[in-house]
């Protein structure tokens, strides 16, 4: 009974031996890169970026292993960098999810003579002074710019940036980016919403009833999204409004684009995210050759014509 | 009166052959039913596991070595508080929330008060260590089972310090230690890397890898290892050395029997709390002033990680068995194992199976070993 | 009650030189929980040199009277004199302090520990260095592997755990631990009621030989025969109150059992069935 148990164990380790193996001298004779994001196991988002990793290895005949910290703990981030490195990969591609933290563990790896590319969150000066090749993402302000610029287009004079993150700088930058696409002040036109969808609800009404003048409107993700859809909803007047733009898709924004009650989803398209890095490395490692700027995968949009393929393709490359 | 030297007639002739014999026999079951003999032979395995799946990947080079070992050392300072007071019959849930709080209390009183950052971290020690008192005195008062007071605790920490580092600075993620920390004493008490010259010298002898532009691929020894070896050493004196740690025995063997002889169980149990939560801050204190930053979600589920370091160290759930060096060893085969499965290239989505089967392959094979020898059903 | 009250009186037993003082005296002792009176009135003296045994049927008020010498509980009324000091005890620790060892029916021992550290729990010997002490884990190795050999037990290792012995070896520990640290009065409670018969006549020799050092037995049971064997005067409980004290050479094994059993129909029933009850 006991000695079968130890067989058993033994049998065990070796069918495990045998798969790790396996997995690791499959790719043996080809580049080999990794993947390093910030986010916990339980954050779906990041299905798209791992479907990317997929395709981009068949594409280029290479490897990619992704790795991230199961907990969504950051110092456990910086030591996965820290192992990555050790392992002597021919590329890191990481998020910034927090500069300081992450700070010496990318430069490690630059020192080391490994070819690192940023993605996601984190600025491109970040990306820069970590000695990173360059930076894959969303801009903030510039994806809150290309929002202005598309409202200006539809005839909008006077705004409300619905911020339900007002201590993050990043959301600042939106409000700020979308003014300076129309071409007006930001002035007060940024309402502190805080998250609680009633608050919400009940501040974005008090601010269009004191600004009647108001025809757009920047929300900044679905926490403040889904309560503006529902006041224009409620009240019917979503046809004053000549744009209506949000950040991200969630199912109460992709129904009121399809409605017609929101213009435009602001989408980072977080594929491109996960695909170019890899597709760079390739080339850079193969040939030295790689764009010599930072790469802008956002602001992509999401409006009434292209609604029905995000849908179907949603969570999977969109 | 204690010695009765003069009754010999009813006792055996003592025969120092016989002595002999029976110390030889006795050396060896010794040797076999330590505690942590499972945990060696788990480790040994674990080693062996890996040199064979990754041994060519940079997993055993210097910065390999560093990258596991600074895991293992994480997880010793915890793993070690857990264990004494798992021996001590006890367990606390909430040191990952306490590693979070600590980390806090270190990093806001300096950055938005600033005030000197030796004030921060004594200020750290000293809440931490009475909320450790705090949880083990409900215990003692309430012989309310541990697991859940302590989980009871483990919310209220994590609630806390993520309410309190709203109220203080409006966020969760408190950055820009550095600049107040910078070459101060308490800083390089935790984070400093020493010996650089020593690493360096054997980068140039070729003894470990080093970087294009010639630094050592490690750059010295980093205090967190120092203060893992520390902690680890003084508990397994106190443990097996000192009649506190009879007494921690007797408390988690059984606390009634402890008390009917006089040992201080309530005060073993509530300093006991405090000893986990000092290991918790101490962990703190060695994240922060490295990356320079707290944030409220650190150490979130490391109290798992610190029982597990127990366990497959042999420490018994039930209390009263164990040993420090297990528990050490125990964190050896997590973090080598945790960073191993890394260096394998397994696939990350198999990631979390491939760590639960490697520590179950361990707890079974350390549990089978200690069976065997200690002749346990 | 039929028995009149009697006390034996020490000159009843002859008592090797010197010894026969009295260690402990109860007298008109009362303990109530609550309502529940769990003693009534519980009065009895134990001598150095002699093994003095609390007979009484289940729930006689044997456990509260035990744990009431020990120092677990404090008595609602009456008298509790030490060496002819008048006591009250607040901890078990009190009362190992002045004396009274205890050995409780489920044994003050823990069965993961090894022998050395159970032997020497709560009294570590220490060796100092400067500020630092440390349990002196050699000499204290030594002492158990000799109180073990002396009381017969060859233990291979004493610092093999205690789960390892027989019970009948950890009662034994139990005892020496007890006589070791230089108990007075050795309160033994229920020592062979989970033991088969070989290791029960070890404990019994063992209680004998303690005696011979002068220590006063206190021998808690609900077999006459044990009490029988080793007994020198016989107390017997019941309903929380003494029926009387009575010396081995005044009172025989029917007797006794009689007298204990307390009962006329009972001991009808214990003669039907032979007189093994």
């Amino acid at each position: 009974m006991k000695s079968a148990l130890l067989r058993g164990v033994l049998i065990a380790a070796t069918v495990i031996a045998g798969v790790a193996t396996t997995a690791s001298s499959a790719f043996a004779d080809n580049e080999r890169f990794v993947f390093v994001s910030h986010a916990p196991d339980s954050d779906s988002w990041w299905n798209v970026i791992k479907n990317a990793l997929k395709n981009a290895e068949h594409d280029e005949g290479v490897k990619v292993e992704y790795r991230n910290p199961p907990t969504g703990d950051i110092a456990d981030m910086a030591r996965i960098i820290q192992q990555a490195t050790a392992s002597n990969p021919n590329g890191i591609v990481t998020t910034i999810a927090d500069f300081d933290v992450l700070q010496s563990a990318i430069q490690g790896a630059v020192a080391k003579g490994i070819p690192v590319i940023t993605v996601n969150s984190g600025t491109a000066e970040q990306s820069k002074k970590l000695g990173a090749l360059m930076h894959i993402g969303q801009p903030e302000y510039d994806a809150g710019k290309g929002a202005g610029e598309r409202a200006k287009a539809a005839g909008v004079t006077h705004f409300l940036c619905v911020n339900h993150y007002i201590t993050n700088a990043a959301s600042v930058e939106r409000c700020q980016g979308y003014a300076d696409g129309l071409g007006v002040k930001l002035g007060d036109q940024m309402l502190d919403s805080g998250l609680d969808p009633t608050e919400v609800y009940n501040k974005v009404k008090a601010f269009l009833a004191s600004h009647p003048d108001t025809n757009g409107i920047l929300a900044l993700g679905p926490n403040s999204a889904d309560p503006t859809i529902k006041y224009l909803r409620d009240t019917g007047s979503a046809s004053k409004f000549k744009s209506v733009i949000s950040f991200d898709l969630d199912g109460d924004i992709s129904k009121a684009i399809k409605d017609g009650i929101v213009s435009a989803a602001i989408d980072q398209q977080p594929y491109l995210q996960g695909y170019l890095p890899i597709v760079f490395l390739t080339q850079y490692v193969r040939y030295g050759v790689i764009p010599s700027n930072n790469v802008n995968t956002g602001p992509g949009f999401v409006t009434k014509d292209n609604i029905a393929m995000v849908e179907k393709l949603a969570g999977e490359y969109r | 009166m204690t010695e009765q030297t003069n009754s010999g007639s009813m006792q055996p002739p003592i025969v120092d052959v016989i002595d002999e014999r029976l110390n030889r026999q006795s050396w060896f079951r010794r040797m076999l039913s330590r505690p942590d003999l499972g945990a060696f032979a788990g480790a040994v395995l674990v080693f062996v596991f890996f040199a064979f799946t990754a041994g060519g990947t940079g997993m055993f080079a210097a910065d390999g070595v560093m990258n596991w070992l600074t895991v293992t050392a994480q997880l010793m300072i915890i793993g070690t508080g857990a264990a004494l007071l798992m021996i001590g019959g006890e367990f606390d849930l909430s040191v990952g929330s306490m590693i979070g709080f600590a980390g806090m209390v270190i990093a806001i009183p300096t950055i938005y008060f600033h005030v000197p950052v030796g004030v921060s971290v004594i200020l750290a020690f000293v809440m931490a260590m009475a909320i450790g008192a705090l949880n083990g005195y409900i215990i003692v008062r309430t012989r309310l089972p541990s697991f859940i007071v302590t989980l009871a605790s483990l919310y209220i920490l994590r609630g806390l310090t993520i309410a309190l580092s709203i109220v203080f600075t409006n966020r969760t993620i408190v950055s820009g230690l550095k600049q107040y920390s910078n070459e101060s004493f308490v800083a390089s008490l935790f984070a400093a890397k020493l010996f650089p010259g020593f690493f360096q010298w054997l980068a140039d002898n070729g003894i470990i890898n080093r970087l294009p532009n010639g630094a050592p691929a490690v750059s010295g020894l980093p205090m967190l290892l120092v203060w893992a070896v520390v902690i680890a050493v003084i508990a397994h004196v106190v443990l097996m050395k000192t009649r506190v740690g009879n007494w921690i025995f007797a408390s988690g063997g059984d606390a009634n029997a402890a008390r009917n002889v006089g040992v201080p169980v309530s005060a073993i149990k509530i300093s006991l709390f405090m000893v986990t939560a000092f290991c918790a801050t101490v962990f703190a204190a060695c994240q922060v002033f490295e990356f320079g930053s707290a944030a409220s979600d650190r150490g979130l589920l490391k109290e798992f990680e610190a029982i597990i370091a127990a366990v497959i160290g042999g420490c018994l759930l039930t209390g009263g068995y164990g040993s420090v060096v297990g528990a050490c060893l125990g964190a050896l085969i997590f973090g080598v194992v945790q960073m191993g499965i890394l260096f394998t290239g397994a696939p990350s989505d198999w990631f979390q199976v491939f760590l639960g089967a490697m520590l179950l392959i361990a707890v079974l094979f350390n549990s089978s070993i200690r069976r065997r020898v200690t002749g346990e059903r | 009650m039929t028995t009149a009250m009697r006390t034996a009186s020490p000159e009843d037993v002859t008592w090797p030189q010197g010894w026969g003082r009295p260690l402990i005296e109860v007298r008109e002792l009362t303990k109530h929980f609550g309502p529940v009176v769990a003693l009534s009135g519980v009065s009895m003296t134990v001598r150095a040199g002699e093994v003095h045994c609390l007979l009484g049927d289940n729930g006689a008020g044997k456990s509260t009277m035990i744990k009431t010498l020990s120092g677990v509980y404090r008595p609602t009324g009456g008298d509790f004199v030490v060496d002819g000091t008048p006591v009250t005890f607040s901890s078990p620790r009190e009362a190992l302090d002045a004396g009274i060892a205890t050995v409780f029916q489920d044994l003050a021992m823990i069965p993961l520990l090894s022998i050395t550290r159970n032997f020497f729990m709560g009294r570590e010997p220490v060796r100092r260095f400067g500020p630092l002490s440390f349990m002196d884990m050699a000499f204290a190795n030594r002492i158990a592997r000799e109180e073990m050999r002396r009381i017969g037990i060859d233990v291979r290792d004493p610092e093999q755990a205690v789960g390892t012995l027989s019970g009948g070896e950890r009662q034994c520990v139990a005892i020496a631990r007890a006589v070791y640290f230089g108990a007075k009065v050795l309160i033994l409670d229920e020592p062979t009621s989970a033991l088969g018969v070989a290791q029960t006549s070890m404990v019994l020799k063992f209680i004998r030989q303690v005696r011979q050092k002068g220590l006063g037995v206190i021998f808690i049971t609900h077999n006459v025969r044990h009490a029988y064997a080793v007994g020198d005067r016989f107390t017997i409980l019941n309903r929380g109150r003494t029926l009387g004290t009575f010396a081995k050479a005044e009172i025989g094994l029917e007797e006794l059992q009689t007298k204990m059993a307390g009962d006329k129909e009972l001991q009808d029933l214990s003669e039907e069935l032979g007189g093994t009850v």
